[in-house]
């Protein structure tokens, strides 16, 4: 293992050693080095995640919950112990407010059900212009299905939610529900859940954060936040794909219905009826993703030892890094200037289309992504169709941001 | 940094002077027969115009809001088929698809007696190894089917 994991958290950021940590990175892409700068849509794994899943499947696996053998009972107890973890990790109240899921869609559809089966015709949802399709469509369905409004809270030019207009809509008191990303993933920008959650809870409504994007790059704390529901998804937090978690408050888990019904869920069951679980197991129906829960531990572990505070402060430098080397590159303009910005970039050229750009990054070793990043409204509100976006992560070196740089001006001068 | 970009062979000059300097690019006063394709994943649109002779088509315009791969590919497309008539118009629009589908190296289906060859069209073969941009360079023809499909032949 390397110095800094031997050492603990560390201010001093060694990213060579970190860098080591991740296979995937000695890969090369057409020829080149691999300069991945796509880590917003989903990041890559470190050793320790990749061993300690196959350590799983290889030496204590079984399913959980339901065997009386000393194997599932040693799985019970690693896929459990992730739930200790995960509630440290957001410094919830308690265990049972963590419930697994996916991802954070799944997360968020799971709220939209069942907290939405709590809501009235009449009542409002309020979301921002912002959001992502994974915070936006499982409301527009609740919408639809309930009889509920949907109200869409405007963003400023720079890319900030609008604190006034949000006071507005909040006004009438029907609003049941203000459900924001706590990061956006186009623009970067970092909303001020603290002042939301108080203008929400003023108002009489819940408050639901989509924190996908800034769990990764940012201490959280659901308590400091006021929040009541709080979603993530494990693969952009260095951990596997296939599971994701929903924090809520105790009290709103156990008024809501069970979202899914089966295996694991029920307290007794006849042909007439069934009972449900205690919570966090009235939500987690079926056989969960056990290896994948237990892979997003590995991966909490993992962050944890590297420390939150200095995977904040390389990223908030090479971020500003970034920007001033992109403030060099001809016809380029990066979109958006929130107040708080984490570590994603979107911008576009030029006279260049951003899936022209994605490509040539690409054969020159650079991944990045393009397009409209799963946000089509927010694209709308922007007067764009699609931008190309760089989004840095704890393994994500200066050197690469010259090449992103470099190969942009080359870019531009190949069109121009 | 004066080192050219690394293209990979997919931007060959002709795509990327076509795109630039469309020679095709406009709107016809009296089109008789229009057609559109849009791809939802990236919000690129294009619209082809056909003024026809009888079976022949005798002018093509495109109003195209794209990358530089779809720009390039309804530019030459329209440049193609100018003068073809529609059975051959759609000869070409199947072997264009046909070269972009890669079968074991080699293009899915050769060119069946008759149809006209490919010519310029054959800048966009690189494409087989880019499966995502495959759609840019197909969504002209798309367009170009919509507008032929209400024409009797
Ligand atoms: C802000 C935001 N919300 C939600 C999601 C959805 O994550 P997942 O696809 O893992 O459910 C993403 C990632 O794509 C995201 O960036």
């Amino acid at each position: 293992m390397s110095a800094i994991l031997e050492k603990g958290p560390v201010h001093q950021f060694d990213s060579a050693a970190i860098r080591q940590q991740f296979p995937i990175l000695a890969q090369k892409v057409h020829d080149r080095p691999l300069v991945f700068l796509d880590s917003a849509a989903s990041a890559q794994k470190p050793n320790a995640v990749i061993d300690c899943m196959a350590d799983t499947m290889r030496t204590q696996y079984a399913n959980i919950h339901r065997g009386l053998h000393w194997m599932s009972e040693r799985t019970t107890e690693a896929y459990e112990g992730v739930r200790d973890q995960v509630a440290a990790f957001l410094n919830a109240p308690s265990r049972e407010e963590i419930v697994f899921t996916r991802n954070s869609t799944e997360a968020i559809n799971l709220v939209a059900y069942s907290f939405g089966a709590l809501l009235k015709p009449g009542q409002a949802v309020v979301i921002s212009e912002m959001e992502h399709h994974a915070n936006l469509v499982p409301w527009q369905m609740l919408r639809d299905r309930a009889g509920i409004e949907l109200r869409i809270a405007p963003i400023t030019d720079e890319g900030d939610l609008d604190l006034d207009a949000l006071q507005d809509i909040l006004s009438d008191g029907q609003v049941a529900l203000v459900a924001i990303t706590h990061m956006s993933n186009v623009l970067g920008s970092v909303t001020p859940a603290r002042q939301i959650a108080d203008m929400a809870h003023a108002a009489g409504a819940q408050v639901l954060f989509d924190g996908s994007q800034f769990v990764v790059h940012r201490k959280t704390d659901v308590q400091a936040l006021g929040a009541d529901f709080y979603t993530f998804t494990g693969h952009k937090l260095y951990g596997p794909t296939g599971i994701g978690i929903l924090w809520a408050r105790k009290a709103l888990l156990d008024a809501m219905p069970p979202f899914m019904g089966g295996g694991d869920m029920i307290s007794t069951v006849t042909f007439e009826r069934s009972t449900w679980a205690h919570v966090p197991h009235k939500f987690e129906a079926g056989t969960p993703a056990i290896i994948e829960a237990i892979g997003l531990g590995a991966a909490i572990s993992w962050v944890e030892k590297v420390g939150m505070e200095a995977i904040t402060a390389h990223e908030a430098a090479l971020t500003s890094y970034a920007l001033t080397r992109l403030a060099d590159v001809p016809g380029l303009n990066v979109i958006g200037a929130p107040k708080d910005r984490g570590g994603v970039i979107s911008f576009t050229m030029d006279d260049v289309h951003p899936h022209d750009i994605a490509t040539l990054l690409d054969r020159n070793g650079v991944a990045v992504r393009a397009g409209h990043h799963c946000a089509e409204p927010l694209m709308r509100r922007l007067g764009l169709t699609a931008t190309a976006r760089a989004s840095f992560g704890i393994y994500t070196v200066q050197e690469e941001i010259d090449v992103l740089a470099d190969t942009l001006v080359r870019i531009r001068n190949f069109f121009v | 940094m004066t080192m050219p970009v690394d293209s990979g062979a997919l931007y060959d000059r002709l795509i990327v002077e076509r795109a630039r300097k469309p020679l095709f690019a406009g709107r016809l006063e009296n089109p008789e027969k229009i057609g559109e394709g849009k791809n939802p994943l990236c919000g690129d649109k294009t619209r082809v115009e056909l003024q026809l002779d009888q079976d022949h088509i005798s002018l093509v315009r495109h109003h195209t809001r794209g990358c530089a791969i779809c720009l390039a590919a309804a530019d030459l497309m329209a440049e193609r088929i100018t003068g073809l008539n529609i059975a051959q118009a759609e000869g070409v629009g199947r072997q264009f698809s046909a070269m972009l589908v890669e079968k074991d190296g080699q293009p899915a289906t050769s060119a069946t007696a008759g149809t006209p060859a490919l010519e310029q069209l054959e800048a966009f073969a690189p494409l087989r190894a880019h499966r995502a941009r495959i759609r840019c360079a197909e969504l002209p023809w798309v367009a170009l089917k919509e507008a032929l499909s209400h024409v009797d032949v």
